[in-house]
């Protein structure tokens, strides 16, 4: 037995450190996913917190599979969701990339690992590119606010990434993606289970040399990079009844930072998270989860001088820990309950800062999911937020899906999201040391305004300080949604969602105070009210085995309630060129909120031809005009503005299994070298890739 | 016939020539006058952190010209920076005292637009705030940041008092030397302000037409 224990370890860390060839030979038996698996039910997790079956759902949800993943040769999880319909990846100034969701900035989409959040968002956007898409099983979208069952954050919606769990038998792949601007993906899985034990691992470099939109300065736009991803589940079912989780994950990235010729440095971020879950079923009726995980996320980096002197120095190290306790009841096939009881605990260190700010969050959340009918399924949920530095968030949701006949469903729903003011919001306490201005957290200010003003620094006090006594108050908002599900005939879905987001307290940033040297001190205040609605569109067509046809289309109009008013009250003007006069516009002379396009719309064809073991497609993707800058001096993105043009990429890619195990693509991203040297940093045109794949 | 002709013509001449003078007695109607001012050069000193310092550069709506007189200016600009030639000085460094009556508010209107001046909106400069505020999208201009440039706000237009008590608009059209379409705050020179104005110079008339 002894013996046994030891070798089974030997042989789990030669997986985990040396990979996979080894194991070619053993446990062929356990095949990959097959077909047949796929024409089962297409089961979602995030939008209840039960396994639930996607096609009867009254929310509006996506769902992107390993199978699609796979298909398309993606690595990072910015690149396929960016194919999905409704959402775009948009670059922020700190290089991120982060996830534009009906209308909504990334800073309002909840994105987990596994049912648990992701943190680390250093200006409000967190990175997609972050996260490798090599593990995942599948990746879950809920749109609409989802707060009533997952507080903070779940504003406009949840994305929620499912990594693969430990399944019988032994198994494993070997993956390796190279392509243009020296980017090479190199992964593996290893997977292990047998009775109660199951283990696997997945590890992950990623690396580019980055590439450079613009030749006249010495920085690229994206500098040189590699990193890795070390992700490991453990699972120990104990009994039939009661099972144990454990997984982490860490996260490496060095990148080159470089801001002029003789000014460099790096960039470092490390990550962590684990999550510990115990899993009882009592009886038929009583499930219990105890879970608790922890993550950190810490950037650092710096710039020296040419003489290798610190030019800068900035450190970003945030901490986020929470314990969970759910229970689902089934009352019975009909009826269930969800209830959960938890505690968040943020900390976040980070140079320019006021102190070292530390948030806790209690909070509590049931739902219920009933059938009332065959017809009739109603979900209706709540959840209390309390919180040391807010006033407390309630927020309900509830949402109704009738089927009229076996080919038309009607669903619609009504849920508040929530987003508390972030740390940098109530902390900041930053001081540009070549313009000279300052920006100010919110808590920051009755402390700073009058040191400042004890220094000799501040010419007047825009803003009396008392002002900022009540606190800045959570960003919310209520989301509406209502969809019809068609099925005409039963190869073809096709959906349709209407929404529509009011939020209020948006938070935005103000003068607060002058400064002698001409310079302003900016601090954060609850003031706009913005709504964004729309109306999306999903069909897909399988016109036989081989061949299946889908498309999605997006209208959006984001607007700013406040800027709405000044339009249609003759207060807006413009000019044509900067130095001509201005004139008067007009109410529908108004385009909206910045970085937000009309329509988005995309099609993709699958084709596989089963006896070549080939299957290939071809993807497209469509953006329309959208503004970045207010460029005609009012401030306001009008139709007169200059607009970043609309934009179509293609993407195409074949892949072809040899010997069974083997599997060899190539693909074209962007194929028509689509670049806007000008406007798009996170698009550096055509990249040329092959890949190979082995199982084992 | 001819001579009588000739006399009547004369007589008219005179009574013409006679009742000219006796309207010259309440003074006729100066023309307004509508001009444009180019690259106005508006330097300043420190700024960026620094205690901001210089000379302003005063303008004289009456000449349509700059001006270095003391007191006969009806406003002025450093900077981004610009004062009026009434109320109390800020004390900044190189800053004038305010020896006339200037004052100052914003419309937002068109240019054309501001048909008259509303005398109950003028304020003037104190030590708490300008006239014309500073700051981005306080005043007249919008400062963005992801650009570094300085723009216009369009639909604001400066409306004066001059020193002695006439009326002023102002449009400004660009911050950077030679009014480019496009400034690049890298390579165009700022601080050469380009405007139109309509001043009125006659006194007690509050319209612009």
């Amino acid at each position: 037995m002894r013996i046994k224990t030891n070798i089974k370890i030997i042989i789990i860390s030669f997986i985990l450190f040396y990979g996979n060839s080894l194991f070619s030979q053993e446990q062929k038996s356990t095949q990959k996913d097959s077909t047949k698996v796929e024409e089962l039910e297409e089961v979602i997790i995030s939008a209840t917190r039960t396994k639930r079956q996607l096609s009867s759902l009254p929310l509006p949800a996506q769902l992107v599979s390993k199978k699609e993943i796979n298909a398309v040769n993606s690595v990072r999880l910015s690149d396929i969701l960016n194919e999905q319909t409704g959402l775009i990846t948009v670059p922020d100034f700190g290089g991120g990339e982060g996830i534009q969701l009906q209308g909504l900035d990334s800073q309002y989409t909840l994105i987990l690992i596994d049912g648990v959040p992701l943190v680390g968002r250093s200006a409000g956007t967190l990175d997609l590119s972050r996260i490798s898409v090599g593990n995942i099983k599948q990746i879950e979208i809920i749109k609409g606010a989802s707060s009533s069952l997952y507080g903070n954050e779940a504003l406009g919606g949840v994305i929620n990434i499912i990594t693969e769990s430990p399944k019988n038998g032994f198994k494993g792949d070997a993956n390796y993606r190279g392509g243009s601007f020296g980017t090479h993906d190199i992964s593996t899985n290893i997977n292990y289970k047998k009775n109660k034990l199951g283990v696997n691992a997945f590890v992950n470099r990623f690396s580019s040399n980055g590439y450079d939109l613009v030749d006249t300065d010495v920085v690229n736009t994206v500098e040189p990079f590699s990193n890795h991803t070390l992700s490991s589940k453990l699972t120990y079912d104990f009994s039939e009844n009661t099972k144990l989780l454990l997984s982490g994950r860490f996260y490496h990235q060095n990148q080159d930072n470089v801001a002029s010729e003789t000014i460099t440095g790096e960039s470092e971020i490390n990550e962590w998270n684990t999550l510990l879950k115990l899993d009882h079923t009592f009886n038929k009726k009583w499930n219990s989860y105890l879970e608790f995980y922890a993550t950190q996320y810490k950037a650092e980096e710096f710039l020296n001088d040419a003489i290798g002197d610190s030019f800068s120095q900035s450190d970003f190290d945030q901490r986020f820990i929470r314990p969970e306790f759910r229970t689902t009841y089934k009352l019975n096939s009909k009826n269930a309950f969800i209830g959960g009881i938890g505690l968040t605990h943020e900390r976040l260190k980070r140079t320019d800062f006021f102190g070292t700010p530390e948030f806790n969050s209690p909070y509590i959340y049931a739902q219920y999911d009933g059938n009332i009918t065959n017809k009739l399924n109603v979900i209706l949920g709540a959840r209390f937020d309390n919180h040391n530095e807010y006033q407390s968030q309630f927020s309900p949701k509830g949402a109704i899906r009738y089927k009229l006949n076996n080919k038309i469903a009607l669903k619609t729903s009504v849920g508040y999201g929530f987003k508390t003011p972030d740390f940098r919001q109530l902390y900041f306490d930053f001081t540009n040391a070549t313009v000279g201005y300052t920006v100010l957290g919110y808590n920051a200010v009755s402390t700073r305004i009058p040191q400042l003003d004890a220094d000799g620094q501040l010419l007047s006090v825009e803003v009396p300080i008392n002002e900022f006594n009540d606190g800045l108050k959570p960003e919310r908002s209520i989301g509406y949604n209502f969809g019809i599900d068609l099925k005409p005939i039963s190869n073809l879905k096709i959906s349709l969602n209407l929404f529509r987001n009011d939020i209020e307290n948006l938070i935005d940033t103000r003068v607060i105070a002058r400064k002698t040297n001409g310079q302003n001190v900016f601090s954060y205040y609850n003031v706009n009210e913005v709504y964004t609605q729309g109306l999306e569109f999903n069909a897909n067509y399988k016109l036989n085995e081989n061949l299946t046809i889908s498309g999605g289309y997006q209208l959006l109009y984001p607007k700013d309630k406040e800027a709405e008013q000044d339009f249609k009250n003759g207060q807006v003007f413009a000019r044509i060129t900067p130095s001509s006069p201005s004139f008067r516009l007009q109410k529908e002379d108004y385009f909206g909120l910045y970085n937000r396009s009309r329509h988005m719309a995309n099609f993709k064809i699958f084709y596989t031809i089963p006896k070549w073991n080939l299957d290939t497609n071809l993807r497209t993707t469509y953006r329309s005009k959208y503004g970045l800058f207010d460029t005609n001096g009012n401030t306001y993105l009008d139709k007169y503005d200059d607009f970043v043009d609309g934009y179509t990429i293609w993407d195409f890619a074949v892949n072809k299994t040899i010997y069974k195990h083997y599997r060899l693509g190539f693909g074209i991203d962007n194929l028509f070298n689509f670049k806007d040297t000008q406007n798009i940093s996170n698009i550096a045109g055509s990249i040329i890739y092959g890949t190979l794949n082995i199982n084992f | 016939m001819r001579t009588f002709k000739t006399l009547t013509l004369v007589a008219i001449a005179i009574l013409g020539f006679t009742s000219c003078s006796n309207d010259d007695d309440a003074t006729p109607l100066l023309a307004v006058e509508s001009e444009a001012v180019s690259n106005l050069h508006a330097p300043q000193t420190g700024g960026q952190g620094q205690p901001i310092g210089g000379e302003f550069t005063k303008f004289d709506f009456s000449t349509g010209t700059t001006t270095t007189s003391d007191t006969d200016w009806d406003i002025a600009f450093r900077g981004t920076t610009i004062i009026v030639n009434g109320g109390e000085s800020q004390g900044t460094t190189d800053e004038p005292s305010r020896t006339g009556n200037a004052a100052a508010y914003i419309a937002s209107n068109t240019f054309a637009g501001v048909t008259s001046v509303d005398e109950n909106l003028f304020v003037q400069d104190s030590q708490s705030a300008l006239a014309i505020p500073t700051g981005s999208d306080n005043g007249w201009y919008n400062y963005n940041s992801a650009t570094f440039t300085i723009t216009p706000l369009a639909g604001k237009i400066l409306v004066f008092r001059t020193a002695d008590n006439k009326y002023a608009k102002i449009e400004i059209l660009s911050y950077y030397e030679n009014a480019p379409a496009t400034p690049d705050p890298f390579t165009d020179a700022s601080r050469y302000f380009t405007f139109n104005y309509v001043y009125q110079p006659n006194d007690g008339v509050t319209t612009f037409e």
